[in-house]
């Protein structure tokens, strides 16, 4: 379980987060969605210990990041494509985040397997394509078979079988007792996926919960989104 | 093994393995060997009276200088070409350690290439010109040249921490390295300017009648200066690591 309590991150004189509150829950897919620059990459880099809030926490299984001793047996994420220097290859990157962890070694193969990437394990990733470079990101997110998943923008650069691989993958993740955390600013490609909505909208949280609740009242849920949001529809 | 043992463990050994897989190090390596080795062969040849000893003493800049690029890119790589710290925060959230990891692996490969440099440097220099003269304590000042180097990266190191990229410390480490001493010009305004770093160690390195300044602290005194300066350096870094959004 992902938990977010009155979270509040200013920078500057400007407030990016105001106070930010919900749970992401173990068995179901939580989409986090809200249109460029609500606040939802910070939401999540200040989950996974990247930025530090001004106020408030956000918390793994009740700890916060920071305290977790190999984090990546507990939660996997991924951020803005591969998170891999470009000279380094795919099997490169994924073999120095395991040895950090502990994992090991045959796990490194065993992902690169699951996203599809076998063939590419010695290509640097500066030469992967956008797509290739997203299935690299969530490798790394499997090695340690955490429960949690976060992902910023997962389908960002993925063709429509990557799309539909991507969906199966959180689905059965979830499926098995997982909690999968997503955030997009597409709300069409989450609808299928999601089962929890949490609309951002100027770093505050305006809805959250199942998502038939969320979208009531809307014809659809883009309807609902730019109702939410505050967006000409 | 406590759990803070094997942490740092996972730490230094993926550090290695990052560096290691860096093609900016192999660069660095290649100059910090073969660099001294060539310029001592060089400096022999051009004067086959002169001291072997010498000759490849005075290729030790060389080593400073794969030792600036090898502390540079252990920090640099993070935050050019994929902005990779993000992952390395999320794997390793303990920042300190992280800087720990980092330094430590860089001290271990500088001190190597300084062990292999100068005996391939003199070697190089007597198949050259034969050994020449004598030189004053070649072995504590071919060792001063090797902690010289260690500390130099170490420094290039928690400054790339505070720049987040390699361009400018690189150029700055460099050119005062080489081509013109900040700390040299200093000193010419106020002979405190002995204790900054680079003129505190300087006699680790050279002899007494090589330096450009009169007064420079003895080999050990000074060394321990630039120790000093080395480990408040990054502790800063640590500071400003744990402190800043990665």
């Amino acid at each position: 379980m992902l938990t977010f309590d009155d979270v509040v991150k200013r920078r500057g004189a400007r407030e990016v987060l105001s106070g930010v509150t919900f749970r992401a829950e173990p068995g179901r897919v939580t989409a986090f969605l809200g249109p460029n620059g609500a606040g939802k990459s910070s939401t999540l880099r200040i989950l996974l210990g990247l930025d530090r809030p001004t106020s408030g926490r956000a918390l793994v299984d009740g700890r916060p990041y920071l305290a977790l001793r190999r984090p990546l047996g507990v939660i996997g994420s991924v951020l803005d494509g591969s998170g891999a220097h470009r000279s380094r290859s795919a099997r490169q990157h994924l073999a120095w985040v395991a040895r950090s962890n502990g994992i090991p070694r045959r796990r490194v193969g065993e992902v690169l397997e699951q996203v599809g990437l076998t063939d590419a394990a010695r290509v640097r990733a500066g030469r992967l394509s956008l797509g290739m470079g997203q299935r690299l990101g969530l490798a790394a997110a499997l090695l340690g078979k955490p429960r949690a998943l976060v992902l910023d923008e997962p389908v960002n650069g993925l063709d429509p079988e990557g799309i539909r691989w991507i969906r199966r993958l959180l689905r059965s993740h979830a499926e098995a007792g997982g909690t999968v955390l997503l955030s997009s600013h597409l709300m069409t490609e989450v609808a299928e996926l999601a089962d929890d909505l949490v609309v951002i909208a100027a770093g505050q949280v305006v809805a959250a919960g199942p998502l038939d609740a969320v979208t009531a009242g809307h014809p659809t849920l883009e309807d609902a989104f730019f109702a939410l949001t505050g967006g000409a529809s | 093994m406590t759990a803070a043992v094997a942490g740092a463990v996972d730490a230094v050994a993926a550090e290695l393995r990052k560096v290691l897989t860096l093609p900016a190090t192999l660069g660095a390596l290649v100059v910090a060997v073969l660099g001294p080795v060539a310029l001592a062969a060089l400096t022999a040849s051009q004067n086959p009276r002169g001291s072997a000893a010498e000759a490849a003493l005075a290729a030790e800049p060389l080593v400073m200088v794969g030792a600036i690029v090898l502390g540079v890119v252990a920090v640099s790589s993070e935050y050019g070409g994929g902005r990779q710290i993000a992952s390395t925060f999320a794997a390793m959230p303990r920042r300190p350690a992280v800087l720990a990891a980092k330094a430590a692996v860089v001290a271990v490969l500088v001190a190597a290439a300084a062990a292999a440099a100068f005996p391939a440097a003199l070697l190089a220099a007597r198949l050259v010109a034969g050994p020449g003269p004598d030189a004053d304590g070649v072995l504590g000042r071919a060792v001063g040249g090797g902690v010289y180097a260690v500390l130099t990266a170490l420094i290039a190191l928690a400054i790339t921490v505070f720049a987040r990229s390699g361009v400018v410390p690189l150029v700055v480490l460099v050119a005062n390295g080489s081509v013109v001493s900040v700390s040299f010009l200093l000193y010419q305004v106020t002979p405190l300017a002995r204790y900054l770093p680079d003129l505190a160690g300087m006699r680790m390195v050279a002899g007494e009648d090589r330096l450009a300044i009169d007064d420079a602290l003895a080999p050990v005194a000074g060394g321990l200066v630039m120790a000093a300066w080395t480990a408040a350096l990054l502790a800063v870094a640590a500071v400003v690591l744990v402190r800043r959004d990665a």
